[in-house]
């Protein structure tokens, strides 16, 4: 274990670029001659010729994952950040709670065994040699749907699951107000609220999955364990907008007022947090090409595109959901953190960014980004145009540092079929949004002062929360909100590819039947000479704008 | 008009934004109105008449499973000759005794649960059931529902003739007295809620503004996933970890 912590710390951007000889080619300025490009477009992928000029800033290649990742939790454990170590906190009488990141994280989900089974099992063992056995197991999922019992099952492994599901092994559920407690106000009036089980705790144990820097933190206890009465300082328009970017905590109002308030946790509970980060190999064996520069694909991986892009042609939408979804990630953890929360989450997030960061020279025009499949809030459902809005605008956009890659005014490029799809068990809420309110205005703030309210309290969509697996009834408006600093910053959305433009109409969009028209669209705003970004993701990128 | 409002509420009704409209059976409890009328045939008269009712029932099984498949309305009129000849006061004392044995005990606890949370969002309860009004009027008192429309018999001297009033509450006819009853309050159907599970209430559910299907059966349910409505699971447990209580 302390030769391979000691080998990742060491690893400098300019030894990663070395040892791995693929830095220098993360950002590639593309010429007549070069290959098509790969952009992801819902289940399947575009190929598609981009015009000579064209920047493409590529992930980094995955950093090393942990050779033992069961002796690095231990390590942790034993050598904590600003905090005594775990054995040294128990005793046999105490209440112990510990919360569990839900299955938004990583995507796709990874393969077995999860992270959170390795820490959960570890953690567990030592709780029991210190005789502690008042112990319950919260899924942090906040105003997320429930997990089923399979996914569960499949996420915290067999052992956690046998001893404590389902008394002692469960879903936080935000609508059941005798299970939460008020811990207090910060020092901006903000309401803190908490599981009241966790808050009751002698100890609670955060177990967290870092996939980009917006997660962990204070972001875990405080915004998982917590129902809307707190979200609601955090997830507004005016907040989001005050973002720059989701990407970056230093800059982000989303992550100030949620340091705010897991303060105040802190300061009432007795916090244990471990964090983990991951590599970002989203892809392995078949789909290994899906990491590579299309300049350099062999014959094998052209083949292998061909032989993937004619199946998912050829399979019914539902089939090809659920392979995809049946699709798991060998991601490798490339760290592991325990203590105090924000000793913890600063360590986590160098390892992060030293994952993802890109340096990149300048913003751009049009940006060019394809939304995939998958993301935090679909996994085994279907990717809605208020998702595809979200991961678009909200997720594609921020990922930045410093400044935006789209200059201000820029167009931005979502390349989408966006079908007018909704799971009506895990979105129930987000039908209507989209349908009704979306009708009015697509303007953040008048959305919050109309229909926040109604949909909050809504009591068919809260049910469907407490006792289905649907998102809470608030949940589309806060997907909504995610993408208020782009709709500031953006002049123009064009989806390429959109299949239905009444959809692409309704968020306020343009729509193009292809990538080159949507090109030729924006070239025709902005003049030829407008510079074009095509930012290649999945795997995660973050690119520090200078 | 099958409809019923006490006269407190009459007097003044509260400034509503909306009305939720329930459906009764299979909606708010797992029961239906065979369980209904074979309770009542059998608890009607001495052993001898309760005979005569339960073998009358029994010989209607077959034009009531005929019925069930063709027509909700004809289901309700087939079903209520069974009261034939059965005094007013007779079916209003087992409506109660049915009220308190079977129907509070096999609530929903979320359908409850929902009813106070929508009466809390300024939403109107009303009860709109094809079950006969003796049984409803129990059970909307113990529900605190002021206002619900159910299918009412017509008596001769005091005895049961074995018809209906009309509009008898099924299908487009619930349809009608849904949308009346909204118009004449000045409420805008786009704010109404209806909750029903069987395919006989599509049109009741079409024509308001927010339809959710209840424990929907095969047909109803392909109907609201293709009109993406929300499709909700009640279940006798109120514990939302419980097997049972998952959808």
């Amino acid at each position: 274990m302390a030769r391979a912590e000691g080998k990742l710390k060491e690893l400098k951007p300019a030894e990663l670029k070395r040892d791995i000889g693929a830095r220098r080619d993360l950002v590639v300025t593309l010429n007549r001659r070069s290959e098509s490009r790969l952009i992801a477009y819902g289940d399947d992928f575009l190929f598609e010729k981009l015009p000579a000029g064209t920047r493409v800033i590529y992930p980094p290649p995955p950093l090393d994952a942990l050779p033992d990742p069961d002796v690095a939790i231990r390590y942790a454990l034993l050598h904590p950040e600003n905090a005594d170590p775990l054995f040294a906190q128990l005793n046999p009488n105490m209440k112990v709670t510990i919360a569990i990141d839900d299955i938004s994280l990583p995507l796709p989900p990874m393969q077995r065994p999860d992270i959170r089974e390795r820490l959960l099992n570890i953690v567990l063992q030592t709780l029991t040699d210190y005789g502690v056995d008042d112990i319950h197991l919260i899924i942090a999922t906040s105003l997320h749907r429930r997990m089923t019992e399979p996914e569960i099952r499949r996420m915290v492994g067999e052992r956690a699951f046998r001893a404590f599901w389902p008394e002692r092994l469960y879903n936080f559920d935000a609508e059941n107000h005798a299970e939460l407690a008020m811990l207090g106000k910060t020092d901006h009036g903000e309401e803190v609220w908490l599981s009241k089980r966790a808050a009751d705790s002698d100890l609670l144990i955060y177990l967290n999955i870092n996939l980009v820097p917006m997660d962990g933190g204070h972001k875990s206890v405080a915004v998982g364990l917590a129902p809307y009465q707190s979200l609601r300082y955090h997830h507004n328009a005016a907040t989001l907008r005050d973002s720059h970017s989701y990407m970056d905590p230093k800059t982000s109002a989303l992550h100030r007022t949620a340091d705010r308030m897991g303060r105040v946790v802190n300061r009432n509970v007795n916090v244990f947090t471990l964090e983990t980060a991951v590599n970002n190999r989203m892809y392995g064996g078949m789909l290994d090409f899906l990491h590579k520069n299309e300049d350099r694909f062999s014959d094998w991986d052209h083949t292998r595109l061909k032989g993937f892009k004619w199946t998912m042609r050829n399979l019914s939408d539902d089939l090809r959901r659920q392979i995809l979804y049946k699709y798991t990630a060998p991601y490798g953890m490339t760290g592991v953190w325990a203590g105090e929360t924000e000793a913890v989450h600063k360590k986590a997030l160098e390892r992060v960014f030293q994952q993802y960061a890109v340096p990149v020279s300048g913003q751009s025009d049009i940006l060019i980004v394809g939304v995939p499949y998958i993301c935090p809030y679909n996994v085994n459902s279907i990717m809605n145009p208020i998702l595809v809005q979200c991961t678009g605008l909200g997720y594609l956009f921020n990922m930045y540092r410093n400044k935006p890659l789209l200059r201000a005014g820029g167009t931005m490029i979502i390349c989408h079929p966006l079908r007018d799809e909704f799971h009506p068990e895990h979105h129930p809420s987000y039908i209507e949004f989209f349908h009704r309110c979306l009708a009015e205005t697509t303007e953040g703030a008048a959305l919050e002062k109309k229909f926040e309210a109604e949909f909050a309290r809504n009591p068919t969509y809260i049910h469907m929360y407490r006792y289905g697996n649907a998102y809470h009834g608030v949940h589309p408006l806060y997907m909504w909100y995610w993408g208020e600093p782009a709709r500031q910053h953006v002049g123009r959305v064009i989806a390429a590819g959109c299949e239905d433009p009444a959809v692409a109409a309704r968020l306020g969009w343009d729509a193009a039947d292809s990538l080159d028209e949507a090109i030729a669209m924006a070239t025709s705003d902005l003049g030829r000479s407008a510079s074009i970004t095509y930012l290649h993701l999945p795997p995660l990128v973050i690119a520090d704008v200078e | 008009m099958s409809v019923q409002r006490s006269n407190r509420a009459k007097k003044s009704l509260p400034v509503v934004r909306g009305v939720a409209f329930y459906d009764l059976d299979g909606t708010l409890t797992d029961l239906n109105l065979l369980h209904m009328t074979a309770f009542f045939a059998s608890n009607l008269a001495q052993w001898g008449g309760r005979l005569k009712y339960v073998f009358g029932l029994l010989g209607r099984l077959p034009r009531i499973a005929k019925a069930e498949f063709r027509d909700r309305h004809l289901l309700n009129v087939t079903l209520f000759e069974t009261f034939k000849g059965i005094s007013r006061d007779r079916l209003e004392l087992l409506g109660e005794e049915y009220c308190d044995r079977f129907l509070t005990s096999h609530l929903y606890p979320q359908a409850v649960e929902i009813i106070e949370r929508n009466r809390e969002t300024g939403l109107e309860p009303v009860i709109v059931s094809g079950s006969p009004d003796f049984v409803i009027r129990p059970l909307a008192r113990r529900l605190n529902v002021t206002t619900f429309a159910a299918n009412r018999l017509m008596f001769f001297r005091n005895l049961a003739t074995g018809r209906l009033h009309e509009p008898v509450m099924a299908g487009q006819e619930k349809t009608t007295w849904c949308v009346d009853y909204a118009t004449e309050r000045g409420i805008d159907l786009r704010n109404c809620w209806g909750y029903a599970d069987s395919h006989y209430d599509l049109p009741f559910l079409t024509a308001l503004g927010h339809p959710v299907a209840v424990n929907p059966d095969r047909k109803l349910e392909s109907s609201a996933r293709s009109r993406q409505w929300p499709i909700v699971r009640f279940t006798r447990s109120s514990d939302p970890n419980h097997e049972d209580a998952r959808s």
